[in-house]
């Protein structure tokens, strides 16, 4: 990813709309005891897009964020939520994401690893009342939310971010000057977009890879 | 260059995580007057404008959402409902005699409210703009803080009984503990017949329920009791419960067997959390002994 102060900005406010939306909305909501969380989703998004060290400051960020605005004891989700962008970004860095099936996955999980994290970090600074069994199923219960929030807001945060993915692939080639066609025998100029290295077979589309992979 | 790159990335993840250490230990020991606190405060002021546009612009899809549900509900409800119907009819009568005894504690209740004019208390509404989707703590945001008037400490409550505590204050929010939170005790009594007392707090993990502790157990305690604000206060020690007498907190659904001094009861609160809106901050009341920020009973 390369991070222009433009998508600076825009991963910014990726991050304040899905803490206002968590906060103001998303809360409100419970499903089986367990209130959807889509911090840990976009988070995770963003890990898988960015990379571990953009993921785990973006985590560190939105959580910063989120206990500030929920006035909760600092630190707490910022620890959490970098670990999860860390762990999305080396997924990232270590597997191909060659469909919708693998983000949905890393939320779920990440977001089941999230509530488990937070609650054990709750109950051990200031809760000395009985634990129920019922947490452990709230916190699945989250981690599929997770699951299935992952298939809308994965695209959504790619689409967002897509100027600065220097893997990505362009949808469609762009159409050449027929003067320029004629010039060149009729084969295609050589095109450098972006960083990264060029792995192109004679013919074929363009396409960049870079040491942590290739995204499609 | 790959090298270079790990360590880098290693740097900046132990780096986040120490900084995490360090400000949750920081924030987590020092006093709410402490300078972490401040600079959350501050920038919570500056945040809770969004938090109220976002709620407010949210809103409408929320009610549509409650809306859907509660109709799905009722569907499934409906032929529930015809069965219980012929159940209810041979209750009724049952019910007439027990119509007594809630004449009864409605006039009790009505003392209460009267009570608490009585003590001075100043009502705030505010709406609640915040929640978090923590599994354990119960927190949320309301809009009214110091600017209102509104304090730490001061007690909340809705159309139907309790509802927690103000934690944290900034000039135009505060937070609110509330009593499904481990966290928040609630000193209480049972308002009949013989006023026993007993601290209530939650189980972490579970939101519809109450513990009723240290209840001795030579106080006789049945299913539907009503549980109010015991609201003690000892001027010679200079200690009292956060919340002033009276306030109903819930009823009485179950008692377990009991242990060797005391015994296991639930309580059902009266307030349903999830679907709370609007509250009422108790503002203004009287001093109270020892109730001055962080070192709050129950």
């Amino acid at each position: 990813m390369i991070l222009t102060r433009w998508i600076n900005l825009r991963i910014g406010l990726i991050v304040l709309v899905a803490v206002l939306a968590q906060v103001a909305f998303f809360s409100y909501f419970k499903i089986f005891g367990a209130s959807p969380d889509i911090v840990p989703v976009v988070i995770a998004a963003i890990g898988l897009l960015g990379g571990a060290v953009v993921g785990a400051v973006v985590g560190f960020s939105a959580g910063l964020l989120l206990d500030i605005s929920l006035l909760e004891t600092l630190g707490v989700s910022s620890l959490i939520l970098l670990t999860v962008g860390y762990l999305a970004g080396r997924y990232r860095e270590s597997f191909e994401i060659d469909s919708a099936l693998g983000p949905a996955l890393v939320a779920g999980g990440l977001t089941i690893l999230a509530a488990a994290g937070s609650t054990a970090i709750e109950l051990t600074l200031s809760v000395d009342t009985p634990v129920s069994g019922a947490i452990v199923g709230a916190a699945i219960v989250k981690g599929i939310l997770a699951f299935l929030l992952a298939y809308p807001i994965y695209p959504l945060v790619r689409l967002a971010l897509r100027s600065a993915l220097v893997l990505e692939e362009p949808r469609t080639a762009r159409r050449r000057h027929p003067a320029a066609a004629r010039a060149s025998g009729g084969r295609r100029p050589r095109i450098f977009r972006g960083r990264g290295r060029r792995a192109r077979a004679p013919g074929s589309r363009v396409r960049r890879v870079t040491q942590a992979g290739t995204h499609r | 260059m790959y090298r270079k790159q790990v360590r880098r990335r290693r740097a900046v993840l132990v780096g986040l995580i120490v900084g995490s250490l360090i400000l949750l230990s920081a924030h987590f020991s020092e006093a709410e007057s402490g300078p972490l606190h401040v600079i959350q405060r501050g920038a919570a002021t500056a945040l809770s404008p969004l938090e109220a546009v976002a709620n407010a612009a949210l809103k409408p899809v929320r009610d549509g959402i409650d809306w859907f549900d509660e109709t799905w509900e009722a569907r499934g409800e409906n032929e529930a409902l015809k069965e219980e119907l012929a159940e209810v009819r041979t209750e009724l009568a049952d019910a007439k005699v027990a119509n007594a005894d809630n004449e009864q504690f409605r006039g009790l209740l009505a003392l209460n409210e009267d009570e608490l004019a009585g003590f001075g208390f100043e009502p705030v509404t505010a709406r609640i703009v915040t929640r978090t989707a923590s599994l354990v703590n119960g927190t949320v945001g309301v809009n009214a803080g110091s600017a209102d008037g509104v304090e730490p400490n001061d007690p909340v409550v809705a159309a139907d009984g309790l509802v927690g505590r103000v934690t944290q204050v900034t000039s135009t929010s505060a937070q609110v503990q509330l009593i499904t939170d481990p966290r928040n005790g609630v000193s209480v009594a049972v308002a009949e017949p013989n006023g026993a007392q007993g601290i209530v707090s939650a189980t972490a993990g579970e939101t519809d329920e109450l513990s009723l502790e240290f209840f001795s157990n030579e106080d006789e305690v049945s299913a539907n009791q009503i549980v109010v604000t015991a609201g003690w206060s000892d001027p010679t020690s200079g200690l009292s419960s956060a919340y002033p007498p009276g306030i109903a907190v819930g009823a009485i659904t179950e008692t377990s067997a009991p242990d060797v001094d005391f015994q296991q009861v639930t309580v059902e609160p009266f307030v349903d959390m999830q679907e709370l809106t609007y509250v009422q901050v108790l503002t203004g009341g009287p001093k109270r002994p020892g109730i001055d920020g962080d070192d709050a009973l129950p």
